[in-house]
């Protein structure tokens, strides 16, 4: 045991020293890794954040159906009783144009509308919720099939931005998958590269190694070690620069959502995504590292 | 001791660069091998230490057929081998004094055993007092002279020297020989190769004398 620590110990000394003796080029490679790392954790966080967003919407979509002023009582009954049995629709509700212009003028606080006016000039409407799996074609095809109805003057998909947000996110999630899948596989080759240029030039020192009794396992552990150090350091630095990043957006971030009335706010990298971060790089390179050792020192005999 | 039974070795291609070699070296000898350049003195060296396996017949050392032997067990009978390499194989990234403690971190030797055994080493061959330099400083005999301080700082039982008097003037490569039979004296088994013949007639020693892989009288 004490003999397995000290063969360790000698090996991080050694990667330590590999290090130290090309600082520029381990530096390069950390920003590789920490850029590389950077995107898909900044994707990550500006979904998480969108998807914060869209929680505190409606997701039931919504339809307004606005009625012709010359529609009389029974064709209004006629669509209500129709509308009360569609499969698609979860409730209907009946706004009358008094109805309407008692929540316009409550809304407007107040002054009198009908002061300058001699008519109601709103029209008589339905405020139909359809059920949240009616897929969104399904909706489009509700809403033309009500417009062709002689009773209706317009309709509306009033949630169908919210609905589009969500598909927004889904196929930004989809993205992120891609992203993610690129840029391990990315990890895997960087690292490996760097790890059979070090193989490269060490060349020497690893024949000579072998010549006098060397272990595949301690040629392989400085490596190993080296892969390690660079998959947590461009970690690290992965989360530094999402960090800095945010700080560097958020406020513009804020300004424009404010603008729209909403609490949007980019989401922070916190301790657990950062911990998995640091697992998955480290864990990427370390695989990098193996795959480039056992390539190589084959040619070792 | 090292054993060769009917052992021959083909290299890719074709060209056998030993054909048939049975012998016996018994612990503690010292056994110079001549012949010219070609001639399979290098080939036999490596077959001992195991860095070529034999193409037929068995490679006995210490008891053990490298012939057969897995590839992951070579090392540890390496360990028993010091290596004095024809091309030195020295490190020039790094100290003299880390060059000979290679062979220790490969072993895992602690920090004080192990500095005492390179300064002990450095001591024997000559060269105390240079372990801080890049070894690109050494001349050419101080060179030879830290390749076989790092091929005995582990205390090997077995010591192979492949021409390690190659390019060396005749004085100092008797200086080398005499380093080697004080090894010698404290019970090392010895291999020595090199293709001048008057420099061993001197030990009165056993010469196995090869030319094209066979023994010659």
């Amino acid at each position: 045991m004490k003999h397995w620590i000290r063969l360790n110990l000698i090996a991080l000394s050694r990667t330590l020293g590999a290090m130290a003796r090309a600082p520029l080029t381990s530096l390069l490679n950390l920003l590789v890794i920490g850029i590389a790392a950077a995107f898909p954790l900044g994707f990550y966080l500006l979904i998480a954040s969108a998807q914060s967003v869209t929680a505190h919407l409606p997701v039931e979509p919504q339809l307004s159906v606005y009625l012709r002023t010359s529609v009389g009582t029974p064709e209004v009954e006629a669509l209500k009783q129709k509308l009360k049995a569609d499969p698609r629709l979860l409730n209907s509700r009946f706004v009358s144009k008094e109805e309407a212009l008692k929540q316009m003028q409550a809304g407007l606080g107040g002054t009198d509308l009908l002061a300058g006016l001699t008519d109601n000039p709103l029209p008589d409407a339905f405020v139909l919720t359809a059920r949240t799996d009616v897929p969104a074609e399904q909706l489009e095809a509700l809403k033309s099939e009500l417009s062709t109805q002689s009773a209706v003057e317009q309709v509306q998909l009033d949630s169908a931005w919210a609905h589009r947000l969500q598909q927004l996110i889904a196929a930004g999630i989809a993205l992120l998958q891609v992203v993610v899948v690129l840029l391990a596989v990315a990890l895997v080759l960087i690292t490996g590269n760097a790890i059979r240029l070090q193989i490269v030039i060490r060349r020497d020192e690893i024949e000579v190694a072998k010549l006098i009794g060397a272990t595949d396992a301690f040629i392989r552990r400085p490596f190993v070690y080296f892969a390690a150090l660079q998959g947590i350091l461009g970690g690290l630095l992965a989360c530094g620069i999402v960090a800095g990043a945010r700080s560097w957006l958020n406020p513009s971030v804020l300004a424009l959502a404010q603008s729209y009335g909403q609490p949007f706010s980019l989401a922070r990298p916190d301790w657990l995504l950062a911990a998995i971060t640091l697992a998955v790089t480290t864990v990427l390179c370390l695989v990098g590292a193996l795959i480039a050792v056992s390539r190589h020192l084959r040619q070792f005999r | 001791m090292i054993q060769f039974q009917q052992v021959t070795k083909r290299y890719p291609g074709g060209f056998d660069a030993i054909k048939q070699l049975s012998f016996e070296i018994q612990d503690g000898e010292l056994v110079f091998l001549a012949g010219h350049s070609g001639a399979g003195k290098s080939t036999l060296l490596k077959l001992i230490a195991g860095i070529e396996r034999p193409t037929a017949g068995s490679v006995l050392v210490n008891n053990q057929n490298l012939a057969r032997m897995r590839r992951a067990s070579l090392p540890y009978v390496r360990r028993h081998i010091g290596l004095i390499f024809q091309d030195h194989k020295i490190l020039f990234d790094r100290s003299v004094y880390d060059n000979v403690r290679l062979p220790l971190d490969i072993i895992g030797f602690g920090h004080q055993e192990g500095h005492r055994r390179v300064l002990a080493a450095l001591d024997k061959v000559g060269l105390s007092g240079k372990d801080k330099l890049n070894p690109v400083s050494l001349s050419g005999g101080e060179q030879q002279r830290l390749c076989i301080a790092r091929a005995v700082v582990h205390r090997p039982s077995i010591l192979l020297a492949d021409e390690p008097t190659a390019n060396l003037d005749r004085d100092y490569a008797q200086d080398i020989l005499q380093l080697f039979k004080s090894f010698h004296q404290v019970g090392v088994t010895l291999v020595i190769s090199a293709h001048d013949e008057n420099l061993m007639a001197d030990y009165g020693r056993r010469i196995l004398r090869l030319k094209h892989g066979q023994f010659t009288a």
